[in-house]
Formats: structure tokens, sequence, C-alpha cells
């Protein structure tokens, strides 16, 4: 096996000075998104590696995101944004609350069934159901003042994920991996994964719509992941590495004679190489999934659950180079796990947050002894929030008006919180913040100027905020 | 960087995605206030302000207040109560105080106050001196009286709105190598450059592309031999022929037209998840069709009137809209609802424009076409014409077949209901008895929970109930619904059971307690039964003559609902236990009548999914793009520059009849130049105009303008005729030219625009999968059918595979998608072409590969020796003989054991470039 690790790292070295060579490449092309502006795909296709790292347009806070996505819809005022006048005003019904909801529920104010309590140098109020987060208060940026469009889950999730209310747009990772690139080559750039269910809307979340197919998320299932069946076709099961290694040497000779025959063969070079990345991912993608190689301290700091599991597979991805990482919450085969709060918070909240609070905070935690948290962006949140009235006795209905999403690491303001909602946490009425507001926010700490990232496409440039978004300055450390 | 695509990025910067236009005649702006109106401003006050102060309000009289907003000079002028603006002085304008909502006589808008941010917006902007670029207050109103375009303009300067031009065939050098028109404008184009073409193709190659070129099937041996031992001069006409007979010719180009049509079998997840189970009818349409060479105006006109066609409608046509996505609102939330018509409308727009025009029409769906001489107008007429024109399942079948299944359906039905009937009645003849027998059960089950504790007492509430003549399952229910509490309240009158704790052992009720608790019970149940049974007999009598639609009387009412109760809970019936003999008697001969019905009824006659007339309104133009914000009324007509300013309204339904006449109009240059583009496209891997789906001012313009032309007019000329074109175009010197790479040429021109080689391209998946299954003999050549669910587990062509929209319901999905399969969300004109990783991983590892390099390796094996067999494997795959290098190389691979090396080395062969390639 001696051979086999020194041709890896001869592979690894060469295609480190390849990738070397597009960067140039790239920097002589000026800017981004320019080979769309040539309208032809085609030539874009074949010119190597689409994921080759490009130039940002400015300089960038973070350089990966790993979002915690939490479809469904966790109520905010149970969580991150304490309302103690819901006690005083319990059950009341203030003009303010009738609004059109999902469901039009007609109940009074219902104050939280959890205690908050006063963290960290901030002294941010937290609900009990958070406590490990807590602990990181200090180094997360809450913007309580969100809103988006409508209170349906699948409108909801595509707007967070897509900014449109259909699955026919490119994902915001699928944008990100389009803009920069990916810094590492032996794996996707943008990986999507879910404990058991995946969010509703599927593919959409992570897909590319009209961007070249290489921007597409490559979905895991982190619940009954085997390492070497990550992706499809991963492992070779009818033959001995060394036989392969034969095998993947005499197509390579075949295909260099075809080479020599034709001259020069630009689709034929790009195949030789993507044959040799192959041959290489088959080992480098098993092991960056295999958390059983991590430190017992770090799997303890983790803790048990599949969430957590995920944080760190998380942490490993982005470690490696992958652009972006989206991580959506589930603890059961339903694809909008936080919507069990229409019929109790209680226990739907509070089991929701015991399975992913402690890998949220271990992934805040560990990112930041490793160095890593200043140049990545922790995006946690879903796709709308809560009424802070009741559904029922103990549940609550949708609510797009105002609700809580919080951001870490990343050129955010650690132990700040922007925005607000009123008095009962119904609508945001202080620097409100739409999706699309957050999406030009998000762009802009990874170097890209929501305007300028673009692409041709049915005679129009598209973008991931449409014709909207404001960056918010003032989250920006 | 080419001047043109700095142009572009230039253009690129103030397309679309910057909303209105922001060069207005207004000096003095600076671009940051600008864009702050534009942004920030203009939306406010047209989603707040222009319903009732805006120009549209104005001419419906029903302006409000005597207030237009529209400009900054209407708002200094004001309303009925003076200025609504004192620039620089937002605490004395009107209009602050009104969207401050300080005072109670002014609060605007008045149903809902504006937000905050709006309000400082708005504030902020009134202390700039309420800059308002732009001095056309129409601007406002998207499609109201905007600025008309300069039609004469695009008409004369723009190329593809030109009419076809035929000029003189251009003056040659080397006329020798010239066979036709084809060549002449190729050859003079390259003289102009200074190139000089290629030399023809090898024999081998050239036969090689032909067949995968226009079958997409690599020839076999045999086949490559004959027509190397053919000295014949027609020789290569012939195969060009025998290609063009072959049904797998439709299989091939009808592909390329599935990719603009977004064909796929539904699918497409949240709010568009409805499956297309008969799309497939649509794909052999197409088939068909291109292997009948129906012409290409009558192509068109099936897809998007076929319906509607007199004498022989072709409805299954009009799948070609109906295959794409129909977005539908999640939980009728009208916001959703609204942008779900508005998308589905837009891929109808997108589509119709794209395919058959090279027009991206649906780019003037929020605004007039920034670039293109298209506005909302000319949107929302093409949009209304298909806002009338629902989705609907047309029969192909007879009226006499359809007339047959749906009497045989009927009865069917008839039967079921009968049957149905006959039950509820028997099961409620059996719960009669039983409602009338109350009393006596609820009496007993109070005394066996008194005796139940008692040292002799029975235990067992089955055996208890036996004893006393009673139904044991009625009792256990009549037991388990009075303990619950849950059931408290459902049965009226029963109320004291519970307050008694009369079916608790041991209860201290008294049995005159609970007798005169039961028997008030009682009494009230058979009141209502008494009066059911009187309203029963006119039933009765209807029923005896054979009335089956009249339902059996009902109580009403508190009475019913209490009847509900002890049906559902305490005496639901199971037929079988019950019946008497002559009654399982009946029961039977009525089952048996059904099952022969459903039996000998026709099976369902095919169905396709197309669209269908709905309704004939014109649709108002949708403010910024939504449907709930209406501007003006615009008729449904053809496009204003296609048609001419004064383009007639359509009249006749949806008005697809009369935009199929406008769109295969040979007047219309358009039509026939996108189509013979995109031909060309499928000959040579790159189009004429590489843009093949915009030949608008942002599109590509031709790289030989009068080849395109003069294809165009040809196309005409020859009655619309694909293969007649085919046929040209292969036997031209310029298809028949070699691929050889060239430094010198490729320094002078590497995109190969001028068309010194013919282009080396890559299979497509369908070719490549359909080619792994041919070389190893195991493709089944099936023509048409419901397509294979996943197609890596079948041996049929890639083109039968599954597909859907949303790309996660099949397998196959993921490995067409990897191989560049286009996204069917959209319609699509031409394939990209990626060299990723994971493509290789599939040829390394998947099952499907080693499968084909067995069977290729099993198949060899038949041959004496290695060599013969390494011979055999490349001219079977390469269509070539092998090179001493590779001979060896493979001898080398295979080793001592090369029986167990075969599949293995069977499987590089299989996964080399050359075997993707087309020369």
């Amino acid at each position: 096996m001696k051979f086999l690790e020194h041709e890896l790292a001869y592979r690894r070295a060469t295609a480190l000075s390849r990738r070397e060579a597009l960067r140039h490449m790239g920097a002589g092309m000026g800017s981004i998104g320019l080979a769309s502006m040539f309208n032809n795909p085609v030539a874009a296709g074949i010119s190597g590696n689409p994921l080759a790292p490009k130039h940002p347009h400015f300089a960038p806070r973070a350089k990966r995101i790993i979002q915690l996505f939490m479809p469904g819809g966790p109520s905010q005022v149970d969580t991150f944004d304490y309302k103690p006048l819901l006690k005083k005003h319990a059950g009341e019904r203030p003009a303010m609350v009738d609004r059109k909801t999902l469901r039009n529920t007609k109940m009074g104010l219902m104050p939280s069934p959890f205690e908050f309590n006063r963290y960290g140098q901030c002294g941010k109020m937290v609900s009990d159901i958070f406590p490990q987060t807590a602990q990181c208060v200090d180094d997360i940026c809450f913007i309580h003042s969100m809103h988006t469009d409508i209170p349906e889950h699948a409108g909801g999730i595509l707007m967070t994920n897509l900014g449109a209310l259909q699955p026919n747009r490119p994902s915001m990772g699928a944008w990100l991996t389009y803009g920069l690139g990916s810094e590492c080559d032996d794996l996707p750039g943008f990986v999507a994964m879910s404990p058991r269910a995946k969010p509703r809307g599927t593919m959409a979340n992570w897909g590319n719509a009209f961007l070249p197919g290489a921007h597409a998320g490559t979905y895991v299932n982190i619940e009954k992941m085997k390492p070497d069946a990550i992706m499809r076709d991963l492992k070779n099961t009818h033959l001995a590495p060394a036989e392969q290694r034969k095998q993947a040497e005499l197509l390579s000779q075949i295909n260099k004679l075809h080479l020599e025959r034709l001259g020069q063969d630009q689709q034929l070079e790009a195949g030789i190489r993507a044959m040799e990345m192959a041959f290489e991912m088959q080992f480098s993608v098993p092991e960056v999934f295999d958390v059983s190689k991590e430190s017992e301290a770090t799997r303890k700091l983790y803790g048990e659950t599949e969430f957590a599991k995920g944080c760190l597979i998380a942490r490993r991805l982005v470690e490696k180079g992958v652009r972006v990482v989206q991580l959506s919450h589930s603890i059961s085969g339903y694809d909008i796990a936080w919507d069990t709060g229409h019929g109790n918070i209680v226990d739907g909240h509070a089991e929701l947050a015991r399975a992913c609070d402690q890998g949220i905070a271990a992934l805040i935690k560990d990112l930041k002894n490793r160095g890593l948290l200043e140049d990545t962006l922790i995006l946690w949140g879903g796709e709308f929030g809560r009424a802070p009235t009741s559904e029922g006795a103990k549940g609550r209905d949708h609510d797009h008006y105002g609700y809580t999403m919080f951001m870490a690491g990343g050129g955010v303001k650690p132990g700040f919180s922007y925005g607000a909602t009123d008095d009962f946490g119904c609508t945001a009425v202080e620097n409100r913040v739409h999706v699309h507001d957050l999406h030009a926010t998000v762009l802009h700490l990874m170097g890209l100027d929501h305007e300028k990232l673009t692409y041709r496409y049915s005679g129009r440039d598209y973008r991931l905020t449409d014709v909207h978004g404001h960056v918010v300055h003032d989250v920006i450390a | 960087m080419k001047p043109h695509a700095m142009l572009s990025l230039i253009l690129g910067l103030i397309t679309c995605a910057g909303a209105a236009p922001t060069d207005g005649d207004t000096p003095g702006y600076t671009p940051g206030q600008v864009a702050f109106f534009e942004n920030r401003v203009r939306p406010v006050l047209a989603e707040h302000c222009f319903r009732c102060h805006g120009q549209e309000a104005k001419s419906n009289k029903k302006l409000k207040g005597g207030l237009l907003m529209d400009s900054q000079a209407s708002l200094l002028k004001g309303g009925d109560s003076g200025p609504a603006i004192v620039p620089g002085t937002p605490d004395a304008s009107l209009l602050i105080k009104g969207i401050r909502y300080t005072d109670n006589e002014l609060e605007m808008p008045p149903r809902q106050k504006l937000s905050g941010d709006q309000i400082a917006t708005l504030t902020e902007w009134v202390a700039m001196g309420a800059p308002w670029p732009g001095v056309d207050p129409a601007t406002i109103v998207a499609g109201g009286e905007e600025e008309p375009y300069d039609w004469e303009r695009f008409r004369k300067t723009h190329w593809s709105f030109r009419p076809l031009g035929r000029g003189a065939l251009p003056k040659v050098k080397n006329s020798s190598w010239t066979r036709g028109v084809i060549d002449h404008h190729v050859l003079a184009g390259l003289e102009r450059a200074g190139l000089q073409p290629n030399a023809p193709a090898d024999k081998r190659i050239l036969i090689r592309r032909a067949y995968l070129d226009l079958v997409g099937l690599t020839p076999a041996r045999e086949q490559v031999q004959a027509f190397l031992d053919d000295t014949r001069p027609d020789a290569f006409a012939r195969i060009v022929d025998e290609l063009l007979a072959s049904p797998h010719y439709g299989e091939r180009w009808g592909r390329y037209w599935l990719d603009i049509a977004r064909y796929s079998d539904g699918l497409g997840g949240f709010g568009d998840g409805a499956a297309l189970p008969n799309a497939w009818r649509f794909r052999d349409w197409v088939v068909q069709s291109f292997n009948a060479d129906m012409p290409y105006d009558a192509f068109v006109t099936a897809q998007i009137a076929g319906d509607l066609l007199e004498g022989r409608p072709v409805p299954v046509a009009t799948g070609f809209f109906a295959v794409g996505p129909t977005y539908k609102g999640d939980g009728g939330d009208p916001e959703a609802t609204a942008q779900a018509q508005g998308e589905t409308l837009s891929d109808r727009v997108d589509t119709f424009s794209r395919a058959f025009l090279g027009l991206t029409a649906a780019c003037a769906r929020c605004h007039d076409h920034k670039f293109d001489p298209i506005s909302t107008r000319d949107y929302y007429a093409i949009a209304g014409i298909f806002n009338n024109s629902k989705l609907r399942m047309h029969p192909l079948a007879s009226k006499e077949e359809i007339e047959i299944y749906n009497k045989a359906q009927a009865a069917i039905k008839a039967q079921g209901q009968k049957i149905k009937d006959w039950e509820a009645h028997e099961r409620e003849e059996v719960m009669r008895k039983g409602m009338r027998r109350s009393q006596a059960y609820l009496v007993d089950l109070f005394r066996f929970h008194r005796q139940r504790t008692e040292p002799e007492g029975q235990k067992d509430l089955a055996a208890y109930a036996i004893e006393h003549q009673h139904d044991p399952e009625v009792m256990k229910r009549w037991d388990a619904k009075l303990k619950d509490l849950r059931f408290k309240g459902k049965l009226p009158g029963l109320d004291s059971w519970y307050a008694l704790k009369a079916t608790a052992d041991q209860t201290e009720a008294t049995e005159a307690q609970i007798v005169e608790s039961a028997q008030a019970f009682q009494e009230r149940i058979n009141g209502i039964l008494d009066l059911l049974g009187k309203k029963d007999s006119a039933w009765r009598d209807a029923r005896s003559k054979g009335d089956l639609k009249t339902g059996r009387p009902k109580a009403g009412g508190k009475e019913e609902q209490l009847l509900n109760e002890l049906r559902r809970h305490i005496f639901p019936v199971k037929l079988e236990k019950v019946l008497t003999d002559a009654g399982r008697g009946t029961w039977d001969g009525m089952k048996t009548e059904l099952a022969s019905l459903k039996k000998h009824a026709p099976p369902k006659f095919a169905e396709a999914h197309g669209i269908g007339d709905s309704g004939s309104a014109d649709m108002h133009v949708a403010l910024r793009g939504d449907l709930r914000k209406k501007g003006a009324q615009v008729p449904r007509r053809f496009l204003q520059i296609l048609s001419g300013e004064e383009a007639p309204a359509f009249g006749k339904g949806s008005g697809r009849i009369e935009l199929a006449q406008a769109v295969v109009d040979p007047e219309n240059p358009l039509t026939a130049r996108v189509m013979v583009n995109r031909i060309w496209q499928g000959h040579f891997g790159e189009a004429l105009v590489r843009t093949p789906s915009n030949f608008g001012t942002l599109g590509e313009k031709p790289d030989l303008p009068e080849l395109l032309d003069y294809l165009a007019s040809r196309f005409i000329e020859q009655g619309w005729s694909m293969k007649k074109l085919h046929r040209e175009i292969l036997l031209s010197s310029t298809w028949q030219m070699s691929s050889a790479f060239d430094l010198e040429k490729f320094g002078r021109d590497g995109d190969n625009r001028s068309l010194w080689r013919m282009n080396p391209r890559k299979l497509d998946v369908e070719s490549w999968r359909d080619n792994l299954l041919v070389v190893t003999g195991e493709l089944d050549k099936t023509l048409g059918g419901a397509p294979a669910k996943e197609i890596l587990g079948s041996t049929r062509r890639t083109l039968y595979a599954s597909i859907s929209r949303n790309g996660d319901r099949f397998q196959s999905d993921d490995f067409l998608r990897l191989f560049d399969f286009p996204d069917p969300r959209a319609t699509s004109p031409q394939r990209s072409v990626s060299t990723v990783p994971q493509q290789y991983l599939f040829m390394m590892n998947s099952s499907f590969m080693q499968a084909r390099a067995k069977a290729l390796a099993a198949r060899l094996s038949m041959l004496e020796d290695d060599e013969a067999r390494i011979r055999a494997a490349y001219e079977g795959l390469y269509a070539r003989e092998v090179e001493a290098a590779e001979l060896s190389a493979g001898i080398a691979f295979l080793g001592e054991d090369s029986a167990g090396q075969w599949p293995a080395y069977a499987q590089v062969l299989l996964s080399a470039h050359e075997f993707m390639q087309i020369q």
C-alpha cells in the first residue's frame, strides 16, 4: 500500500499545481460570472473544472459557510427572542396579532412555557431549552427582525434556501460555489446533509437549477451513512486496490495514446484529469466523513445525537475546503421538524432543541479553538417563526412577520443582537431584515456583491436576490 | 476581452436585475439618488399608492382626493388638500403627515399603516428633495404607456427580424471542393478568413459519424466493412438514405426536440408534484412525427393548437405545453397562489417564445424587455392565450370506443352503488334491532359489574353477555364507551351513568336508578326509531320501483347524531357475520355480477396530457409581474415586432389557432431560421447562431448569415421537410470534413466559427449509454411505449427512461444528470458538456459498467485468441483497426490469466474517451 500512498501524495501535489494554474486563468478572466456573459455554456463547461477557485468581488470575511437549517419554523419567543410581557398579558388578544397567518388562530397571547436566563458578557436572555448554545452567546450575532413572504412551509423553505417561492431557481449554496468555486478538488464544493428526513422541497434546497450541474449540492443522509457509500459509485466492489490501480493506469495510457493521435483535445484532457481525481476521491471522501478519526475529547464535545454528528462532519468538511455545508435538522421522518409546534410547544420544541443544542455549541467552540470560526460563517434558523398567540391549548401557528435567526463567526459582530420584534414578538418592527437582505448579507460576507453575482439564463440575468436585497452592514464586525 | 463580451458585461450590470429604468431625462441626480428612488421609493409608491393615485385610477375616474402621485410634478401640484410634498421639508409635507398616521383625518394608506422602514424611506426621500429620475410618469405603470419601441429601426437593423434574404452565390476560388450551396457559403467564408477546409474524413470515421449523428447507434463491424467495400459513387448517399428511413432516426432527433419541450414524466417536487403518467404518448408522437418527416410548420401548429384543428385534430401534440411545470400555491395563501399562476404562465410564454421564435419573451413579465422589442403588453397578450388554455386529458380514441367504455363504467358504478345500498340497508336493520334492546344491555351491564367482585360472580363480560342472550361484542363496546370519559355527552340521556359510575365494579348506584335511566334512554331511542319507521315506508315504495337514488330518510338533528354515535361505536355490524343464507345468496349474486361487469368492461382508452380551451378572457398587465396588481387590459394577439403595431386581436377561443398561424406564417422570418439553426447544431455540435433559443439583441449573431438564410428559405421551399435538410447537410463537403486538429488553423479560429473542420464532439448520455449496449449486443430496440422506470436496470434505449422534473424520484435521474442531461424545468436549447470526476466514478465502479464489461468480454470470448478479440473490440467500439501500441498494451494487461482479466480490460475499452467521442 506504500506505493499507493506515494502515488496519492504525488497526485495531490500535481492537482495543487493545476489548481494554481487555474487560479491564474481565473485572474485573467477578470470578473465573476463572466463566462456566463459569453452566453456559451458549452465553452464554460469544458474549460476544466467548473469548481476551480475563483476570485470574489472583494476581500471576503468568510471563506466558507455552514448553514444549520431548522425546517418547520422554530418559535422565536420560546428560544432566543425573550418577551417577558407575554406573561403579564397572557390570554389577551391585542389588535396587532390579527394578521393573516396559516390557520388564523383565534386564541390569546401565550407566554413561553420555558424559563429564560441571562448568559455571557452580553447578557443575552436565552430559553432553557438551549442551555449549551446559550454558553456561546458572546460569539453569536442574533437577528430578531427577520421576516419573509408567506407562512407556508414549502414556499418559505424555498425562499430561505433559494430566494424564490418556486423550486426553479438555484440554491444559495449553488450560487456560492458558482461565484467562488471550491477550495478542494477531491470533495464536492457543496454538501447538504440531514439525519433522517430531507427538508421539504428536497433537492431544490441544494439544487443548481439553471446553473451548471457541478454546482448542485451533494446530499448525504447521515443517519444511515456508510463512509464508502456517501456518493454514488464511490467504492469499487469488484477489484482489489492494486488491480484497480492497474486498470486506471491502462485507461490513462489508452486515453493518452488517443490524445497523441488527435494532437489536442480539450475534452479529452479534462477527462484524463477527471479520471485521476475520481480515483483519488474513492479514498478521500470516505475519510472525511468518518468521525471515528476524531479524538475522544472532540467526540465527547459534540455528544451523541445525529445532528451533532452532522455538525462534526460539517467541521471536517470545511476544514478540507468544502465551500458550503447545509445541515438540516430532523429527528424523525418529518420533513418540517419544528412544525411539531402547532400542537405542543413544550414537548416538540424541547425535544428538537435537545437534539441539536450541544452540536451547535460544540461546532462553535470547536471552530473557534481551531481558529476557523473567524472565516467560517455559521447561519442558524428556519423558514419563519411562530406566533406568540396560542393554537389550541399549547401550540403556536406559523408566523412570517417576525422571527429570529442567528449567525456566528465569519465577520459578524459577536455577542450582538440586531433588530427587534414588538413587545410580544409578533412582528419585526425595528431594523427589519427580509430573507433577501439576509442573502445579500451572506453573499457580502463571502466576498460577493449580490447585485453582481449574476447568471444569464433564458435571456436575462438572474440573481440569488432577484431584484431585492440590501446588505445589513450593521451586523458586520 | 472581445468587444462583444465587454458590451455584454456592461449591459449585464443594468439588466432586469436593476428594476426600472435608471437613466431618465432629469439631470443632476447622483447615481445613489437614482438607485435609492428606484430600489426603495418607487416600489413603495407602486405597491401602496398608485392603486388610488395612479394613472390607471385616473383613467378609470377612480382617482382619490384629486391626487395623482406618479411624478414629482404631480406631487408638487397636489390634490384636493393642496401640495403633497415640500421637497427638503418632510415635516411640512402632507404625504409624510399622512403616512405617519398622526392625524386621524389623514391616514394613508387608509387600510394599513406602512412599515417603519417604509415611512423612514419616504421621509428620507422627501428630505433629499424628492428626486424622481425620468420625466415620463407613465413608466410607473408597467405596460401602461411606455415609450413605444422604434419598431422600424429594429426591423431594419436587427438581423433576425429582417426578412429572409437569398443573395447570389458568393464567388469561391477552390470550386472543386464545393458540392452544393452550403459548401459555397462555407468556403467563401473560409477564403475570406484565409483558411483552407480540412481534408475529407476517413471513410471509417465518416460512417461512424453518420450512424451516431442520424440514429445515435454505432455501426456494426459488418456495416463498416460493407461501406469500405462499396465503391459506387453514391455509396455514402445510400447510407444516409438508409439511416433517414430507419425508425431509430426519430428516436435520436426527436430527443433533441424533447430537450426543447422540457419533457419529463412530471414529479416536479413541491407545488408541482403531479406525475404525468401519459407523457410518453407525447414523446412517441414526437418520434413518429420525425420519422414521418412531418413538415415543420405542421409540427409546430399541432403542438400549439393540435386539439383545435378541424378535420384531423392531434390533441396529443399539445402535450408540448402540458409536460412542463404547472405550479400550485401551497395552502391557498393568495400571494403563493398568484405567484404559482404567474410562474406557470411564465413557463408557457418562455417555452413558446424560445422554442419556436428564439425570443426571450418571458423577460417582459415584470417590465418591458430591456433589449428586445417585446413589451409587457406583448407578454400578457401571449400569456392571455395560455391563461385560457388549461391542462386537459385528451382521449385518443373514437367516440364509439369512449362511449362503450363510459357505458361499461357507468354499469359498474351503478352495480357498486346497488350493492352499497343493499349492504347499508341490511346493516341498518340489524343495528335497529340492537338499538331496541339498549335497555336490556344497559341493565345487564350494570348487573354484571355489581356481581363481578362477588366470590361466585361471573368475571368475564363476554361470557356474562352470552349467558344473558346478548351479543358479547356489543356488550363489550357498551362497557368501554360508558367508562370512557371522552365519550361522555355523546349519548344524551346517559349522563347519569357517568355520574353514578354505573359501569364500575361495586357501583353505588341502585338497580332502581339504573332501570329508570336505561328505560328513559330506551324510550327516547324507540321514539326516534318509530318515527323513522313511518318515514321509511315512502322510501321503501320508491325503492321497490327501482329508484335507487333517493336516500333512506334520516331523523335529523340531534336525534340523528345520537343514532350515528350508536351505529359507529356500539352497534357496528360485520355483515358477513349476521346474514341469513338467503341474504348471503343475494349478496353473492350481486357481487358476482359486479365482478363480471368489471371483467367484461373494455380497458381504459388511451389518454394524453394536453391543453384545451377554457375561456377567452383577455388578461391585464400584471404590475411588476404580480398578478394581483392589475394594469391595463391587453387583447390576445401576436408579438408586435413580428405582426406589426396593429397586430389583430385573436378571437377564436383561447386564440391558439391564430397564434399557430402567426408562428408558421412564411413572412415571419424567425421560425424557419430558428429551426434550421437547431438542425445545424445537431449535425455540427455548434450552431450557426450559438444562442439557439435567443435570436434577440443579446443573443449571438450568426457566424455565416447568408448560409443561415439560405438554409431557412430552402427549408420553407422544400415544404419544411427536415429529412431533406439533413440529407443536404450530410452530403456537403462541409459535413464530411475531418475533425483533425491543426495548430495553425486552431490559432486563427480556435472556436471553429468559420468551419475549417468538423467539431469533435462528446456523445450525449443517451447515445453513450445506448452504444454501451449496442457493442455488447444487449440493446433492446423496441420502439415507443411506457417508460422504463429505472433505465439503468433496462436494456432499452435511454430515450425511454423515466424522468422526474425534480430529478430525485428515480435513480436514473442522478445518472442522466451526471452526464449533462438537461434539467426539464425549462426549455433547453443545447446540452452543456461537463467533465467531472463523478462521471469516472460511474465508469470505474458502477454495477451498470461492470455488467457491460462482462457482457463484452463474454461476447468476444467466442473468438480464437486475445489478439483477435482485441482487434474485434477496436473495430466494434471505435470502427477502426487497433494500433500496435494499443495491442501490446492490451496483451500485457491481460497477462497469463486472460479470461479472468478480460472484464477489467473490456471496462477500460468501454470507458475510453474515444468511445464517447464523435470525430
